[in-house]
């Protein structure tokens, strides 16, 4: 974006009439407000045109949980590309229970769960995430959108049962879906 | 279309059902936002708990009275009807429910009752379990909902506090195990 602005101000000196030319000192100070307007726009946390995307999510399967009083934890490293200047972007979560909970649901009854982010891959605990507010300040280290090439992973995803939902969980099959949306900055 | 290649599309239909369900996550795309989902599964097998339990004691026992001492206890049992059983131990000769001071014994009795506040109850054999029980118990240790689900009863009859000799501690432990249902 901002090669562009610039160039706008090359080509449209180039492109002006003999008469509407600006003197040599009244050139400089417009190119100066240009440049100056110009590196301020690219200053904001993101732009409208920023794009992301989040790849190589993958299910998570705790499977049966035979210890109950312990936290039983999964992670999977997943891919996170931000065009934005800063590479950045947030993450929003929100799960299948009332208001977006997180919850897994057998039948009626139900298995509170917690969800952790972590701004780099590999990790198995985070930034715990509260459902429909936004995790911000994250920064990809993908150099492709899918990952394809430079870093396979970026960051990772955590989901936690507490012992303490576990022990008091009524014996069953559980299951949920998780839903993320990551957005630049 | 031969049979064989009936089999084979058959096959291949079959195994890209399975990899499909398999796999319910989704990968965004690129945009101003991008949607992911992800599919989470566990499994909680049946489980109980015991708690609650406290140390019975009788003292100064009147050999000419019934001794009798009922406690309120919880148990919990996640299964779907919060159903479970329950097996006492002694450890006495072949777990019997028995007391002793050296060679000096005395037997007990125990009942269990599968609701809270009660002074009888199923009488217990050492070793067999007492089936068809049912928890209120909304917490595994009782601490919030019921504060207490059954009854445990221990009861010394007269006619063997007469066999004890006075002023003799007698002792033992009574073990319990419950099992979901």
């Amino acid at each position: 974006m901002e090669t562009v602005a610039i160039s706008k101000v090359a080509t449209g000196r180039r492109e002006r009439p003999v008469g509407l030319r600006l003197a040599r000192p009244l050139r400089s100070r417009a190119l100066g407000l240009c440049l100056a307007a110009a590196l301020s726009a690219s200053s904001s946390p993101a732009a409208a045109a920023d794009k992301v995307r989040l790849t190589n999510l993958s299910d998570l399967a705790f499977g049966t949980v035979t210890n109950l009083t312990i936290d039983a934890v999964r992670a999977e490293n997943v891919c996170i590309y931000s065009t934005s200047r800063t590479n950045g972007y947030h993450v929003v979560a929100s799960g299948t229970g009332p208001g977006g909970a997180f919850e897994l649901a057998s039948g009626t009854d139900k298995l509170a769960f917690d969800v952790a982010w972590n701004n780099s891959s590999g990790q198995s605990s985070g930034s715990l995430l509260t459902p429909n507010v936004p995790l911000t300040g994250q920064t990809s280290a993908a150099t492709q959108q899918t990952c394809n090439s430079g870093p396979a992973t970026t960051a990772s995803l955590i989901v936690i049962l507490r012992a303490a939902a576990l022990s008091s969980a009524m014996a069953g099959t559980y299951n949920g879906t998780l839903t993320l949306v990551v957005g630049p900055e | 279309m031969s049979n064989a290649r009936v089999r084979q599309i058959a096959l291949t239909a079959i195994l890209s059902l399975t990899a499909a369900a398999a796999s319910a996550s989704t990968d965004g795309s690129l945009g101003a936002t991008s949607t992911g989902t992800v599919t989470i599964g566990a499994s909680v097998p049946n489980r109980v708990q015991l708690s609650g339990l406290t140390d019975v004691s009788f003292t100064n026992q009147d050999p000419t009275v019934a001794a009798a001492n009922s406690q309120n206890v919880c148990v919990w049992s996640n299964t779907s009807t919060k159903g479970y059983n329950v097996t006492a131990t002694g450890d006495g000769s072949s777990n019997a429910f028995t007391l002793a001071n050296g060679s000096l014994t005395v037997p007990y009795s125990v009942e269990w009752s599968g609701s809270s506040g009660q002074a009888s109850g199923t009488a217990l054999a050492t070793g067999t379990a007492l089936t068809g029980l049912t928890s209120t118990a909304t917490n595994p240790t009782c601490s919030s909902g019921a504060s207490s689900t059954a009854s445990l009863i221990v009861k010394i009859s007269s006619a063997n506090l007469q066999t004890m000799q006075a002023a003799t501690s007698y002792t033992g432990t009574l073990t319990l195990v419950v099992a979901p249902e």
